[in-house]
């Protein structure tokens, strides 16, 4: 009888001993933890108008019901991602063309790494003169962060194409357009990856810093300085969080696709 | 046909990119409406005047000393706190997650929070250059504390190794190649952090120029502005690069 209890105590201590090893155990006590620590340092040491999570959970429903939040959602995540798309689909052009062609490469790259490095936040003033104060300079600003990231990108993972691939496609008489489109973008698929994760991170932060100095109406940044201006952090912060959500997304969404299209690829250095 | 490979065909098509550059510039520049354009040869002589009067100097000495600050601090805290969550598995892997929300998060979203709890002074300016520089840099350490393999750790401890000799030894030379990663990674992070404080908080430094001539048409201004902070932002990202592949050969070769 005693030997029947004991084994399964033992049992039970070993489950319980897994469930205190396994990583979402650690996630969400370190997860509470740091709730906790946010909450009680605010209500302690901060005025009543700054974020806490208990005060962003209060804010919800009026922040859901707030006629401007999912217009503006809309409006900037949407002007984040046709910008991205039409980026990308000129960015891969161009890329391939600098990584196959030396002469393009020559004619382009000081502008390429020049307007990459150049932190894209302070041409908005100017951009604003020259497009006027509404979505036409925001979609400026993206697709100059996520354009030349993608170049960069693009243009590295071209170059490093094997060359035994494009001797073989020349053994067959492959034009060199084939060897662009067909064999220099497929291998390259890792880098651009890696520049589309670059791009649309830059192009997120241009979007919203972008709509807080023009004042984009029914957009992501107004809507967050307007609020955070008026004392109302709570409400601030939930759209400070679908904005994280929407980073993480796209974050997910390129790990996935990396694991699911590229399987031959394993992680090394994460391109520029 | 004319080898594109030879030295002075190399140097020539570098010269002719930069000319048509430039030509188009000019050209364009002239052209359009002076106040929402300038040309090349104006934006030059602004630049030089800019030197001259100490006006330039004077900004780029502002916001480089809050660059430095903020992004050094950030460089501490980030890789002091990344090693040490690298030696807790529990809290390693407990705030992981996390802290790809926030590496993922764009931080320019938090800067009227910043603004409106700090107010218009240095110190708002420097927490949000902090916080641009701060999480690539956690991060990566991070993900180089991950990588760590246990045997290295079990075979320093069997030597009787303490925690001192095992970070001097193990841990912090593991991990440099990842916190340098890192620090590439936010150096420009934290010079778009400088940039946006500097328009969003208060006026000061080069982004305080840029406001101030765009406002009042002098595109030459902003032009040249312009031309200084992307030279930095150029000069950063080769100094990263050269930090990173001094480094890079630390990293285990099979990993």
């Amino acid at each position: 009888m005693t030997a029947v209890t004991q084994h399964s105590s033992m049992q039970e201590e070993t489950t319980l001993r897994r469930i205190l090893r396994s990583a979402a155990f650690a996630k969400i006590i370190v997860g509470i933890v740091i709730l906790l620590v946010w909450q009680l340092s605010m209500d302690f040491f901060a005025a009543d108008y700054v974020a806490r999570p208990l005060g962003i959970i209060e804010a919800l429903p009026s922040v859901i019901e707030h006629p401007r939040f999912f217009p503006a959602i809309k409006n900037t995540l949407g002007a984040v991602c046709v910008g991205l798309v039409i980026a990308l689909f000129f960015g891969v052009i161009v890329g391939v063309l600098m990584g196959r062609i030396k002469v393009v490469d020559r004619l382009l790259i000081f502008y390429v790494v020049g307007f990459y490095a150049m932190p894209m936040v302070a041409i908005v003033p100017v951009l604003t003169l020259w497009f006027g104060s509404g979505g036409t300079t925001r979609m400026a600003i993206i697709l100059f962060a996520g354009f030349f990231s993608i170049v960069l990108n693009m243009s590295d993972g071209a170059r490093a194409t094997p060359p035994e691939f494009i001797e073989v496609a020349r053994a067959y008489r492959a034009k060199p357009w084939h060897v662009w489109f067909g064999i220099a973008i497929p291998s390259a698929m890792p880098y651009l990856l890696a520049g589309i994760r670059l791009a649309a991170g830059r192009a997120l932060v241009g979007a919203i810093v972008a709509e807080m100095i023009v004042g984009v109406p029914r957009s992501m940044g107004n809507f967050i300085r307007l609020e955070a201006g008026n004392l109302r952090h709570d409400e601030a912060f939930v759209a400070v969080l679908v904005l994280a959500l929407f980073g993480v997304g796209i974050e997910l969404l390129l790990n996935q696709s990396t694991r699911i299209f590229l399987p031959w690829y394993r992680r090394e250095g994460r391109g520029a | 046909m004319i080898d594109m490979n030879k030295k002075w065909a190399r140097f020539a098509t570098y010269a002719v990119g930069l000319l048509i550059g430039a030509g188009m510039w000019q050209y364009f520049g002239a052209r359009g409406n002076q106040l929402a354009s300038a040309s090349l040869t104006e934006t030059f002589s602004r630049f030089i005047r800019l030197i001259e009067n100490g006006e330039l100097p004077t900004a780029v000495a502002n916001s480089m000393q809050l660059y430095v600050a903020g992004f050094s601090a950030a460089i501490i805290a980030a890789s002091a706190l990344g090693l040490l969550m690298s030696r807790i598995r529990f809290l390693r892997v407990g705030i992981e997650n996390y802290v790809m929300l926030l590496y993922a998060t764009p931080m320019v979203a938090v800067v009227p929070f910043i603004s409106s709890l700090l107010g218009p002074f240095f110190m708002a300016k420097f927490v949000v250059v902090f916080l641009f520089g701060f999480f690539p840099v956690l991060y990566n350490t991070l993900e180089g504390g991950r990588s760590l393999r246990p045997e290295l750790v079990e075979v320093a401890t069997s030597f009787r190794s303490g925690e001192m000799a095992l970070w001097r030894d193990l841990l912090i030379p593991y991990t440099l190649p990842f916190i340098l990663t890192g620090v590439r990674q936010g150096a420009g992070r934290a010079l778009v952090g400088v940039v946006a404080s500097e328009f969003l908080v208060s006026s000061s430094g080069m982004g305080g120029m840029i406001r101030y001539y765009d406002g009042n048409y002098i595109i030459e201004g902003v032009f040249a502005t312009v031309i200084v902070l992307t030279a930095i932002g150029v000069l950063l990202m080769w100094l990263g690069r050269l930090l990173e592949d001094r480094f890079a050969a630390w990293r285990g070769l099979n990993r």
